[in-house]
């Protein structure tokens, strides 16, 4: 079995179906991450950098 | 509701890191002109050891990344993190160490590099004890950052923290990963890969340092002071999102891009085009989200110098994510590879993307830091022209060079051979695209000292605001009824999101790492392929402590272009003995993997000596020295025992016999070279003898005839 994984490795196959399922995995957490917050959240993480608590 | 704290952001040290930004910024460019004069007018290299073109070209690239663009990155790290997390730094002494530690690296790189002192892996020149201290620091600065993420008074981490922290995570593994090497001495080590498994690991390293220490801290800062200079938010939070998770996953798969038509298999070189491609989806999202945070402000660009840096800097961003996966198809790489096509490429990078970021970020910073107004805007005016000038006037022309070799070493004429059979020909075409790269340079650094002046007279027109006074309500979890629950609420989101960051840059990387180790079984074995001998171990080691590499590859891919100008094409069980591999990744003089045979003794004595008496109008420096200083062989045992314990055939106890062997085929080459007219006492014990045992056996093993390998 072991040896069975090391041949394969070099099988372009394998490799790319797997970076691909990866990368959609991600990809579509990332999207369901970002459209599931709310407007008022966002507003207020991207406000972040315009809030530093400094007294003018 | 918790009561508002008071307390201070930590002024000093950003600072600091913009001054060591500035000042090893203007270093690290002018070497960087010295060594485009060099290729220009190579008496500039001053027949010196130190100076030489090989050995001054990484201080330049080491300077430039690690130094500017490192400075750079934690100046605007230390300024942003405090103020988006609202709280000072985890612990002011940390932060001071940090800040020693890195400049201290920095001096020792500028100390070790042109002293030789090299493993030649690019990007990551500097030998163990030193890499060991970037290690040091670079845990320093993670647990300082960790620390100030943890005592935090803001709930969520903004989008440039995560940028923060994936660059923090994949650079450790990286750097650990391609620095595995056994000591030979303090100051000489053997990396424990080899030639394919060496180059496959290094380019892994050398393309994610640019994703993981050029690109991904910079869009930190980019999302945190465009919207800052612009005073509005981010075009869309929702883009930044996804930008960042495509990015740092897509990132790390695209390293191979870096070898292809080289002797790396055949699939790896596939999946490294095929995210190289896919790498675009992001970075323009990336760039577009930049961009579009001025939408209505364009009024406010044209007058803000600060913005105009930003802009350009955005848009260089956005340039070379395109050109970068285009040159990762196969037919375009065919092309540009080796040529100075790459070098207009990084540029673009630097100069572009880093270059303009950090100077729109420190005319922005300086007078805030300080209270007062920029010294002058007209200045700062006058450094944007100059700056993109200046990027224009470098990038044009070695363009035009990269092309202009490629066609060159290509051409084949009608009756089907090479037209510039002569490497020098295609050198000497491109020196006028060499001379105007220089004075593109020239207006880019100019630009720089400008800048210096005025943040100077701005530093002296106020005075630094040491620590900031600011407020805010504790972190509102910290109210939270459910008892214990806040405590671990802290703690869990920013190590979820390291631990997230770390497993995606993981699975990346193990499945490019995870095939090299194995691909010694997918060597196949040449059996006519011998170890070095001791003689031309220590002649390899001159070729390294040198930088040949810096101007020479030794991968002849397999077109025709190639075998007919260079020989056979590499094999990948050529190289089972390179350590560390030597395939470069630029020919401003020609491929030398067969030069092996290709002349006489002394043909190679009088170039080394002074490559003009040879090749008249050549830009290879010259090496005197060579003649002079005589082989150390203190550490050739050393050396052979440390090869042995990786697997490297010599016979048992050879160490032993290693410098009786080496002395004997030295004199077999110094009495050659007497019989040919060199005249010169001693010459056995030279450097130079063993730098040509070495570059007569390039490439010999496969050929017919046996060369002096070792039985
Ligand atoms: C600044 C770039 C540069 C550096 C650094 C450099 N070379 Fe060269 N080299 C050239 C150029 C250009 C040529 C072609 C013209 C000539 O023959 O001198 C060349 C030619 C050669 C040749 C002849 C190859 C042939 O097939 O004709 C050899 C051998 C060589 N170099 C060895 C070295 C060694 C060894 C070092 C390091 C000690 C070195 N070079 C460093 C630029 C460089």
């Amino acid at each position: 079995m072991y040896k069975y994984i090391l041949q394969s490795a070099g099988n372009i196959n394998w490799m790319a179906i797997f970076a691909l399922l990866t990368f959609l995995f991600i990809f579509i957490t990332a999207v369901v991450l970002a459209f599931t917050k709310r407007k008022e959240e966002l507003r207020h993480y991207a406000s972040l950098p315009l809030e530093d608590g400094i007294k003018e | 509701m918790g009561q508002t704290e008071t307390f201070y952001y930590d002024n000093k040290i950003v600072r600091n890191f913009g001054v060591a930004t500035a000042l090893w910024g203007a270093v690290g460019l002018t070497v960087g002109l010295i060594v485009a004069l060099q290729l220009i007018w190579p008496q500039l290299n001053f027949s010196l050891p130190y100076t030489t073109f090989g050995r001054i070209r990484p201080l330049h690239t080491n300077a430039a990344i690690f130094a500017f663009v490192g400075n750079g990155i934690f100046m605007g790290v230390y300024y942003s993190l405090q103020r988006l997390l609202k709280a000072r730094m985890f612990s002011d002494t940390l932060s001071a160490i940090h800040f020693w530690g890195w400049q201290l690296i920095i001096v020792a790189a500028a100390v070790t590099l042109p002293l030789g002192i090299t493993s030649s892996h690019e990007y990551a020149e500097l030998e163990w004890p030193i890499d060991i201290a970037i290690a040091l620091v670079w845990v320093v600065f993670g647990i300082n950052m960790f620390g100030t993420i943890l005592k935090r008074r803001e709930n969520h981490l903004y989008v440039a923290i995560w940028f923060y922290i994936a660059t923090w995570v994949t650079v450790t593994m990286l750097h650990i990963f391609n620095n595995l090497e056994i000591p030979v001495h303090f100051m000489k080590s053997i990396p424990v890969f080899a030639g394919v498994q060496d180059a496959l690991v290094q380019w892994w390293y050398g393309h994610n340092a640019v994703a993981f220490f050029l690109t991904t801290p910079y869009l930190g800062l980019m999302y945190y002071f465009m919207p800052k200079a612009a005073n509005r938010p981010v075009y869309s939070y929702k883009l930044s999102i996804i930008h960042f998770w495509a990015l740092i996953f897509i990132y790390i798969w695209a390293g191979p891009h870096h070898l292809l038509y080289t002797s790396l298999p055949g699939w790896a070189q596939a999946l490294g085009t095929t995210f190289s491609l896919m790498l675009i989806a992001p970075s323009w999202g990336g760039m577009l989200n930049g961009l579009l945070t001025l939408r209505g402000a364009w009024d406010k660009v044209r007058q803000d110098p600060v913005l105009k840096f930003m802009v350009v800097a955005v848009t260089a961003y956005g340039m070379s994510t395109l050109e970068g996966p285009i040159m990762s198809i196969k037919s375009v790489n065919a092309i540009s590879h080796y040529t100075d096509w790459t070098i207009a490429h990084v540029h673009i990078g630097t100069l572009g993307w880093n270059g303009m970021l950090t100077f729109g970020i420190l005319y922005w910073l300086w007078p805030r830091l300080y209270n007062t107004g920029l010294y002058s805007q007209k200045l700062a005016n006058t450094h944007f022209w100059l700056g993109t000038l200046g990027i224009l006037f470098y990038a044009i022309p070695i363009y035009w060079a990269g092309w202009t070799q490629s066609m060159m070493w290509k051409l084949f004429g009608p009756d089907g051979i090479l037209v510039y059979t002569n490497f020098l020909e295609t050198v000497t075409q491109i020196l006028p695209m060499y001379r105007l790269r220089a004075l593109g340079g020239t207006i880019y650094v100019v630009g720089v000292f400008i800048m210096i002046y005025n943040l100077i007279k701005t530093a002296k027109a106020g005075s630094l605001v040491e620590n900031v006074e600011a407020s805010s309500g504790p972190r509102e979890v910290h109210t939270s009824t459910k008892g214990e629950y806040w405590h671990k609420w802290i703690e869990k989101r920013p190590v979820q999101m390291l631990v997230a960051a770390a497993v995606l840059v993981a699975i990346g990387g193990l499945i490019e790492i995870f095939p090299v180790m194995l691909i010694d079984n997918n060597v196949p074995k040449i059996s006519s392929v011998k170890p070095y001998t001791p003689l031309e171990l220590e002649g390899r080691d001159i070729y390294i402590r040198e930088g040949c590499v810096g101007c020479h590859s030794q991968m002849i891919r397999p077109f025709r272009s190639e075998t007919e100008r260079y020989g056979e094409y590499s094999k990948s069980g050529e190289f089972v003995y390179d350590r560390p591999f030597l395939w470069g990744s630029k020919r401003t003089g020609p491929d030398l993997h067969r030069v092996g045979d290709k002349y006489p003794n002394s043909w190679h004595y009088n170039h080394m000596i002074d490559p003009t008496t040879m090749s008249p109008g050549s830009i290879m420096p010259p090496y005197p020295w060579l003649k002079d200083d005589e082989i150390n062989t203190k550490y050739t045992a050393a050396k052979i025992k440390v090869l042995q314990s990786l697997n490297t055939p010599y016979p048992n106890g050879y160490a032993d016999r290693a410098v009786e062997d080496l002395k004997a085929q030295a004199l077999g080459i110094a009495e050659d070279l007497k019989k040919n007219g060199v005249e010169k006492e001693g010459l056995e014990n030279k450097e130079i003898v063993a730098l040509i045992a070495y570059l007569q056996r390039l490439g010999t093993d496969i050929k017919p005839k046996q060369s002096v390998g070792l039985q």
